[in-house]
């Protein structure tokens, strides 16, 4: 038996496996759990490196859970196996190493910044749960099956929103994510529903074969669109997103940050792989746009004018989405034309990919670091901090490279991806452009304001104390500090490797829908 | 690796910034390098310059807060800011009404066009 060929129920197993196994492993004591936490979590990362490899590698992977091929046919008469089924093509191999390395940066994090509290077997249940959730979103090929995980991801994520319980903002934010998270599960288990009822298939590809473009399936769009689009924060159905990043302890924001990317990931692979060129031609593509920019702009003022330094960070987070929502939104206009998608439209896509994977590093490392600055200070009001640069040296550098790299400085990853962003998204209108330029020196000026106030100047007489962030902590930085300093120094190889490959799958329906249908 | 990145209108070469930082790097070395080593550790020489007041000891009475940053900037836009952080009123009823009325706009332009 060949193993790497289960390498896709590998990737889900270790985790859902190390969710269940932690309860266990925290009777022998803190020691065997927190082993447990960091070796469950580099594992998965290896598996989804691995698994991202072979894909490059040998092209796009299937694999049924408990059947021997993706042909059997089983209960019979069935055309198509009811199971769960993964699909990974370049595009979920790339998701499901984003996720992958968010999970482990954060673990690495958490272990010492979660030291002291009481619950920490649920914590890291949790935790694993919520990578679970992320990576079956993102490898398989079934709707049904997206939908379980996208529940699986979101009932994890309110636990964890409100671990700290003893915190009524914390209840508070969890309240309300859970409250917009059930409204848009049944906008998506309707939707869901009504492709079963309407085509009798689950399986994805299949139903990118047989979807047509009539109300009903133009109501599934706008149900699937508009449930996703909260989920990932488009303005204005964005406004959980501040109060529940602010709220969770920092490891737990860093992977609500991916997970919200896979939402987006859902979105873009429902509207360029189920209804690909059906939707192109339809509202879909200025729906992208118009959520795009009214989130670029409102999240950005919104967060320049915040001195609570989570919030501050959480409100840029709408203002990112915004900047791939245009990206996708350009890309899938220039869809069906393919003179228009070589001229603006790949660039366009690969720049959102692009974006999509440096906001994850990078924004991961700016809610670490805030969460450093916190457990050093005790307080996430930027009013009251000052001067910490000469005591947290190696939080100031890593925040520093994280900021430098969401405001689009040259020569940051940040900056290559937004440059194929404006340039593209100026072919179509240039205000798009102008608004996405105006946001990105909006970005600057807020994470100047976090640096200048939080960082620099004279040193507060009640921060003498302050010690660095312990080595764990710090660890837990650096890997995410080391993969945008590696997007930052070898462009080139990132795109080529990691984007473009990606893009191209996004792009190749017939590609995505062959694999399942004429293997 | 390096290599350059091409977005259709020009492109993006990461080695020509490199080159770019050593150089202002070596640059500024240098210049620091020219600055005089001979002052007097411990004395006014090593004082802080605060338009000629003593200094205070506490940080925290010299620092500009965060809440003040760019006042200019959010009092030229009271009247946006004014309806903007209303708009964000906290309310979770709010957020799901918002949610749903998205909803049913995208819902009715699916049906229209």
């Amino acid at each position: 038996m060949n193993w790497s060929q289960h390498l896709p129920a590998l990737v889900v197993a270790f985790p859902l496996l190390g969710a269940f196994a932690t309860p266990l492993f925290s009777l022998g004591g803190k020691f065997l759990r927190n082993l447990l936490f960091v070796a469950v979590s580099l594992v998965t990362l290896i598996i989804a490196f691995l698994l991202w490899r072979n894909v490059l590698l040998h092209g796009t992977i299937l694999y049924v859970m408990g059947g021997e091929s993706i042909s059997l046919t089983l209960p019979s008469g069935f055309a198509f196996p009811v199971r769960i089924m993964f699909e990974i093509d370049a595009l979920s191999a790339f998701m499901g190493l984003t996720v992958a390395i968010a999970s482990f940066a954060g673990a690495l994090f958490s272990l010492q910044y979660m030291n002291g509290f009481s619950g920490l077997h649920r914590f890291v249940s949790l935790y694993f749960l919520l990578t679970v959730g992320a990576l079956g979103m993102s490898l398989t090929g079934d709707m049904f099956n997206f939908f379980v995980f996208i529940e699986i991801a979101s009932v994890a994520s309110f636990g964890l929103i409100a671990f700290w319980r003893d915190k009524p903002e914390a209840i508070e934010a969890s309240f309300k994510y859970m409250l917009l998270s059930q409204i848009s599960a049944m906008l998506i288990l309707i939707a869901v529903g009504s492709i079963y009822g309407k085509y009798n298939f689950l399986n994805m590809a299949a139903i990118a074969d047989a979807i047509q473009m009539t109300t009903v399936d133009k109501l599934i769009l706008a149900l699937l669109v508009s449930a996703l689009a909260m989920k990932c924060g488009a303005f204005p159905m964005s406004m959980w997103m501040p109060d529940s990043y602010a709220e969770s302890p920092s490891g737990v924001t860093c992977l609500l940050v991916t997970v919200s990317q896979v939402s987006l990931y859902g979105l873009i692979r429902v509207c360029f792989t189920l209804f690909g060129t059906v939707a192109q031609n339809s509202f879909i593509p200025w729906i992208f746009i118009v959520l795009g920019m009214m989130s670029m702009f409102f999240g950005v003022t919104m967060a320049v004018i915040q001195h609570e330094i989570k919030r501050l960070i959480g409100y840029h987070s709408i203002s990112q989405v915004g900047y791939m929502l245009l990206a996708f939104g350009v890309g899938l206009s220039a869809l069906h034309d393919p003179r228009a998608l070589a001229d603006y439209g790949f660039t366009a896509l690969k720049g959102g990919l692009f974006h999509m994977v440096n906001y994850s590093m990078y924004k991961g490392l700016l809610f670490l670091a805030a969460g450093a600055l916190y457990y050093a200070t005790g307080t996430r009001d930027l009013d009251r901090m000052g001067g910490l640069a000469r005591r947290m040296p190696y939080t100031t550098v890593l925040f520093l490279i994280a900021a430098a790299a969401i405001s689009g400085i040259p020569p940051f990853n940040g900056f290559v991806s937004k440059l194929l962003i404006y340039e593209s998204v100026f072919t179509v209108h240039p205000v798009l452009s102008a608004v996405a330029l105006v946001t990105s020196v909006l970005t600057l000026a807020s994470f100047v304001k976090i640096f200048q106030t939080a960082f620099l100047g004279p040193e507060k007489n009640q921060w003498k104390s302050v010690r660095e962030a312990p080595a764990g902590m710090v660890l837990g930085m650096m890997v995410f500090g080391f993969v945008i300093v590696g997007f930052t120094l070898f462009p080139s190889w990132t795109i080529s490797n990691l984007i473009e490959p990606a893009a191209k799958a996004l792009v190749d329906q017939a590609g995505y829908i062959g694999a399942v249908l004429h293997p | 690796m390096l290599g350059k990145i091409y977005t259709g209108f020009g492109f993006w070469d990461v080695s020509a910034w490199i080159a770019f930082f050593f150089i202002a790097s070596f640059y500024a070395l240098w210049l620091r390098s020219m600055g005089r080593r001979d002052y007097k550790k411990g004395t006014d020489q090593d004082e802080i310059y605060w338009s000629g007041n003593p200094v205070p000891e506490d940080g925290a009475d010299i620092t500009v807060p965060a809440s003040s940053a760019y006042w200019g900037y959010k009092k030229a836009f009271t009247p946006f800011y004014n309806a903007l952080v209303a708009f964000h009123s906290g309310i979770t009823t709010d957020y799901a009404g918002w949610f749903v009325f998205v909803s049913a706009v995208i819902c009715a332009l699916a049906v229209i066009f």
